[in-house]
């Protein structure tokens, strides 16, 4: 059952983040303004080439540059890297790692793409570091690629794992992912009208702006990593299980970065990377990437192709779902490839077929909202169309068909009507919807458009750790990162709102495995509500010590800790939200401009209102960018990438930004910190199915292909 | 990055001269304006200098002079003294805008107009170090490839576009081309200076590798004459011209006496629309009562929007600029509407 909120004390109000100084005026220091005494700096050799096999590499030129200290190669540095692909994507599994048939190690022999790593330099500067991997030389074999995920999958289409170019699954079988609800033949049977589309989406770049750094430190047996990592615990155990240690035996120190948007999430290679330079040195090492070694060497979404078929009766209920999907993983599946959007309908009969698929592109894997955007896109593409054709408003078509809370699958409270009221009231969705897609005379058209989502967070255990001190200062021990949504001003504000305390009472320390206790990881958008409620119930128990045993004195702390767990009690806590927007199409230019722009979410309460409406308001313009911006193309002939960083790639400036309107139905469940639930993924996964839904209402043209840049425009209307 | 020779001349002559000095050791090396492409190609590979010949310690050829008959600017001038002159008004809004059109306000604080107009193109395959004819191979691979951005007109063997804001808007102007080179200055025209790929496809200029772009001379414009830059890009900011157009137009009464209308971004040079000049001539662009005026101009700019793409050629996957420059040149000619 969901209540209006009631005010809190520090909770709900504007709270600039505790940090904000630091970090604008340069104190703040990242992994890459660190340096440690007789640190050296390290580089990486990429592969030129998208498939080739090394016959040999020579590094003696590198070895005999003066202030050259190691320089490693899969000859000499064989490290598994579990985090950057484990079959059927299941990250978190030590025992899936063990069991993997296909191995991706931090230096890979075949290379796999344009910018697998070959090798790596630690030198006494960076300029030797680079200057040594110009004089290894590399004896490659150069072999057959293939870039599409489509064409991957061809009988005679060149294999880039021995077991073919399908994705493995846990058990290293090589089926499509096949999900299957009721009976899709008789809702096709059962349907007045079956509509049949094709869409695919580009490749986005999580694009943070912090490209990767890494430095690594051993003491005798134990390694210390600094690291921007969304999740010190998860790196830590990564680091250890990849390098056979005990966790104790590494700390990882994170304590800012800038962000990740889950491309950060686990260990990364260029850690291993550090760690095995800084092992064969002896001396600490720091290895940073360049923006094109991020750009190629790391990952973003994975790009896709979805083929629907839909049935509907004439008064538009759905009776039939079935989405036969593709998705280019790259070389290697370091996630899990997902398509995710059928199931937001009620309709009883869905299949789901998914074929991960390898390709000579550069590595997919999570970017925030990992299956969800594109697969919203391409869902609600179709039901938009299906709408139109019946001549049903569209938000009304949803109306009839969005998934309800039943008998049999009970939500811990169901506020999507609620949020497509607020919506459509606050965009004036009526007098901006054209009634007939197109009407505009042109050559400037608009249109409105609208898209729909609920979405969960991941469950985690953390921990947390909360004293007191005899001056009444509390200090906050949690495992978290800030990965951009404002952790630690996050986990201060529960902490003070718990305690009855004002904010400048509280410290937090947070990014250190050695300070800090287990925190879930900045992943799946739970940490303020699994780290949060650890928060308060470790306030529970220290206020419980306070009673029994008052106020500490002299030199004296109180502590307290707690670990909840969560247990899911079968039912749904979802978040909600609906997008509307308008466009301006300029039918000439082939250009769409953002005209008016409304978020609506139900994230329940509300911790900080400006990090939360800018966590909507950054996701939304990532959106947009992959909407209409954003891709990587390949030239087809050598498979070299072609559209590597901002420039290139077209992300969206701070001049490029519309007015996006947020709004926040909010509600507390009784679940979550204070009936907090997650906001930081949620904003993205609507975008681009509410821009592409607008670009039809405007133009009359469903453009089916992501990003819709102008000469698709501009060849659909031609 | 690998190491290089900064050398910071002190005056033009100086900095040729440095260059004559790197040539004859069979060093190479490059002239800095800004710096803020030319090291970012060093850092890629893409330009080979090991030495650099640093222009921001030149004083000289940082002015705007304006005397009865001409206007000359110095090719060391920053964009951004370009975008903001006192002195550029009027007649040569064109100038202005471009200027201000390029990159952010970070580059057009150090980028100069001379390193504007001598910048390599950004074609992707180029500036990913494909062996092509810009970088002294045989082939481009754009033709066969992804071609998105390359040119609609005047391509071959190289299709490349020339990347430059000011030079359409100066081509526009009437500009003259200072050179300092090894044997003194010179002179060059527009058409002297620009070449094509299919007289040079290594090249966009005709300037040797110790030349230097030291300044334009602009002819005064006559009496009653409107200019605009119009600049089509994929956002608003820090990217180049999927199609731009400088149009200046001298009008007499409500007549178009002349017109200069030249397109960026379609072309390996600057791309000059001869037969929408002549159609603009006689024509009325400006009209009395304002009520009327698109009324009165839509059909002539309209015309000349369809005459722009009467002779484009564009490969098979770049056919959007074609109705692009169309209604970019439209659009530049009814801004100059009163």
């Amino acid at each position: 059952m969901s209540t209006a909120v009631q005010p809190l004390t520090t909770i709900g109000h504007v709270t600039p983040r505790v940090d904000a100084i630091a970090r604008v005026t340069g104190q703040a220091k990242y992994t890459n303004d660190l340096k440690l005494p007789g640190m050296l700096y390290a580089r990486v050799l990429r592969s030129p080439h998208p498939h080739a096999r090394i016959r040999h590499i020579d590094t003696s030129a590198a070895w005999r540059l003066p202030g050259v200290q190691a320089v490693i190669t899969h000859e000499n540095a064989q490290v598994v890297w579990g985090a950057g692909a484990v079959a059927g994507g299941r990250q978190y599994s030590d025992a899936i790692k063990a069991s993997t048939r296909q191995r991706r190690y931090i230096f890979n022999n075949p290379v796999r793409c344009v910018g697998d790593a070959v090798a790596a330099v630690a030198a006494t500067d960076r300029h030797i570091a680079e200057q040594a991997l110009a004089l290894i030389q590399v004896d490659y074999e150069v072999l057959p690629f293939v870039l599409d995920p489509e064409a991957a999958l061809a009988a005679d289409a060149p294999r880039i794992w021995p077991e073919g170019n399908l994705c493995l699954d846990v058990h290293n079988n090589a089926a499509p992912v096949v999900s299957e609800h009721g009976d899709i033949a008789a809702g096709f049977a059962a349907a007045d009208q079956i509509f049949t589309r094709r869409y695919d989406t580009g490749f986005v770049h999580n694009a943070q702006l912090e490209p990767r750094c890494a430095l690594a430190h051993w003491q005798g047996n134990m390694l210390t990593l600094y690291t921007p990592t969304q999740g010190i615990a998860n790196c830590r155990h990564d680091m250890a299980r990849d390098l056979g240690l005990e966790d104790q035996q590494v700390r990882v120190v994170c304590h800012y970065m800038g962000g990740g948007f889950g491309n950060k999430n686990q260990n990364q290679d260029a850690d291993l990377i550090a760690a095995m330079l800084a092992r064969h040195t002896n001396a600490p090492v720091m290895l940073e990437y360049s923006r094109r070694d991020d750009w190629l060497g790391m990952h973003g979404r994975w790009p896709t192709v979805q083929e629907y078929t839909v049935g509907v009766k004439n008064d538009g209920t759905v009776t039939a779902i079935q989405l036969i999907g593709y998705s280019g993983m790259g070389p290697y599946r370091k996630n899990a490839g997902g398509i995710s959007g059928i199931e937001l309908y009620a309709c009883p009969n869905r299949y789901r077929s998914l074929a991960p698929v390898y390709t000579n592109r550069t590595t997919s894997g999570n970017f925030r909202a990992p299956s969800e955007p594109h697969g919203v896109y391409g869902i609600q593409s179709i039901m938009d169309d299906i709408a139109a054709t019946l001549g049903m408003d569209p938000v009304a078509f949803t109306v009839k068909n969005m998934l309800r809370p039943t008998a049999e699958h009970q939500f811990t409270n169901y506020s999507l009507d609620a949020c497509m009221q607020m919506g459509v009231e606050a965009f004036d969705w009526q007098a901006r919807r054209k009634a007939t897609p197109g009407a505009d005379p042109g050559p400037l058209k608009r249109g409105a458009g609208f898209s729909f989502m609920m979405f969960r967070a991941a469950l985690g255990m953390s921990s947390a750790v909360v004293q007191v001190d005899a001056q009444q200062h509390y200090t906050v021990f949690v495992g978290v990162t800030d990965v951009g949504p404002g952790a630690k001003t996050t986990m201060g504000m529960i902490a003070a709102e718990a305690l009855g305390v004002p904010l400048s009472q509280v410290t937090v320390v947070s990014g250190d495995t050695e300070r800090c206790p287990y925190s879930v990881g900045e992943s799946g958008s739970r940490t303020t509500i699994m780290t949060g409620m650890a928060v308060v119930a470790a306030v529970q128990d220290l206020q419980q010590q306070m009673a029994a045993r008052g106020m500490p004195t002299g030199n004296d702390v109180l502590v307290a800790s707690a670990t909840p767990t969560p247990v899911p009690d079968g039912t749904l806590r979802q978040c909600f939200g609906a997008h509307f927007v308008e466009v301006e199409v300029d039918t000439r230019l082939g250009t769409t401009r953002i005209v008016k722009y409304v978020a609506v979410h139900e994230s329940g309460r509300i911790i900080n209102p400006q990090t939360a409406r800018d966590q909507i308001r950054g996701a939304v313009m990532q959106g947009i960018g992959q909407a209409l911006h954003e891709d990587l193309l390949y030239d087809p002939a050598s498979g070299q990438p072609l559209t590597i960083g901002y420039y290139r790639a077209r992300h969206l400036t701070h001049l490029d930004v519309p007015t996006i309107e947020v709004h926040f139905l909010e509600v507390d469940d009784g679940y979550g910190p204070f009936g907090a639930k997650t906001v930081g993924e949620a904003g993205i996964i609507l975008t681009p199915a509410a821009v592409a839904n607008a670009i039809f209402n405007a133009t009359g043209i469903r453009l089916t292909s992501l990003p819709m840049t102008r000469d698709k425009l501009l060849g659909a209307l031609r | 990055m690998k190491a290089l020779t900064n050398v910071n001349a002190r005056s033009l002559a100086d900095a040729v001269a440095a260059a004559s000095a790197a040539a004859a050791r069979g060093q190479a090396f490059a002239f800095s304006g800004g710096g803020t492409d030319l090291i970012q190609q060093i850092k890629d590979g893409t330009n080979q200098a090991d030495v650099v010949i640093n222009l921001r310690t030149v004083r000289e050829a940082r002015a705007v002079v304006v005397s009865p008959t001409e206007t000359r600017i110095g090719g060391l001038i920053t964009l951004r003294e370009l975008a903001e002159h006192a002195a550029l008004t009027g007649p040569w809004a064109v100038l202005r805008e471009a200027a201000a059109s390029v990159g952010t306000p970070q580059i057009r604080n150090v980028a100069t107009l001379a390193g504007n107009i001598m910048q390599r193109p950004w074609c992707w395959y180029y500036r990913n170090s494909f062996n092509c004819f810009k970088a002294g191979g045989h082939q481009c691979f754009s033709v066969n490839g992804e071609h998105q951005q390359h040119a609609i007109f005047g391509g071959g063997p190289s299709f490349s576009v020339h990347p430059s804001d000011l030079a359409p808007a100066l081509v526009a102007l009437g500009a003259t081309f200072e050179v300092l080179g090894p044997d003194g200055p010179r002179h060059l025209t527009a058409a002297e200076l620009f070449v094509l790929p299919s007289q040079n496809p290594a090249r966009e200029n005709s300037l040797g590798a110790t030349d230097l772009l030291t300044g334009v001379r602009l002819p005064t414009p006559a009496g009653d004459t409107v200019s605009t830059y119009l600049k089509i890009t994929d956002r608003a900011a820090w990217t180049h011209a999927e199609v731009s157009v400088a149009v200046v137009l001298q009008v007499e009464g409500t007549r178009i006496q002349t017109a200069s209308v030249v397109l960026g971004g379609v072309a390996p040079i600057p791309w000059r629309l001869p037969e929408v000049e002549q159609w603009l001539r006689g024509h009325a662009l400006s009209a009395g009562a304002t009520a009327s005026a698109q009324g009165v101009a839509l059909p002539v700019a309209g015309r000349a929007g369809a005459l722009a793409i009467a002779h484009a050629q564009p490969l098979a996957k770049n056919g959007h600029k074609v109705p692009m420059t169309s209604a970019a040149v439209e659009r530049a000619l009814l801004r100059l509407v009163r």
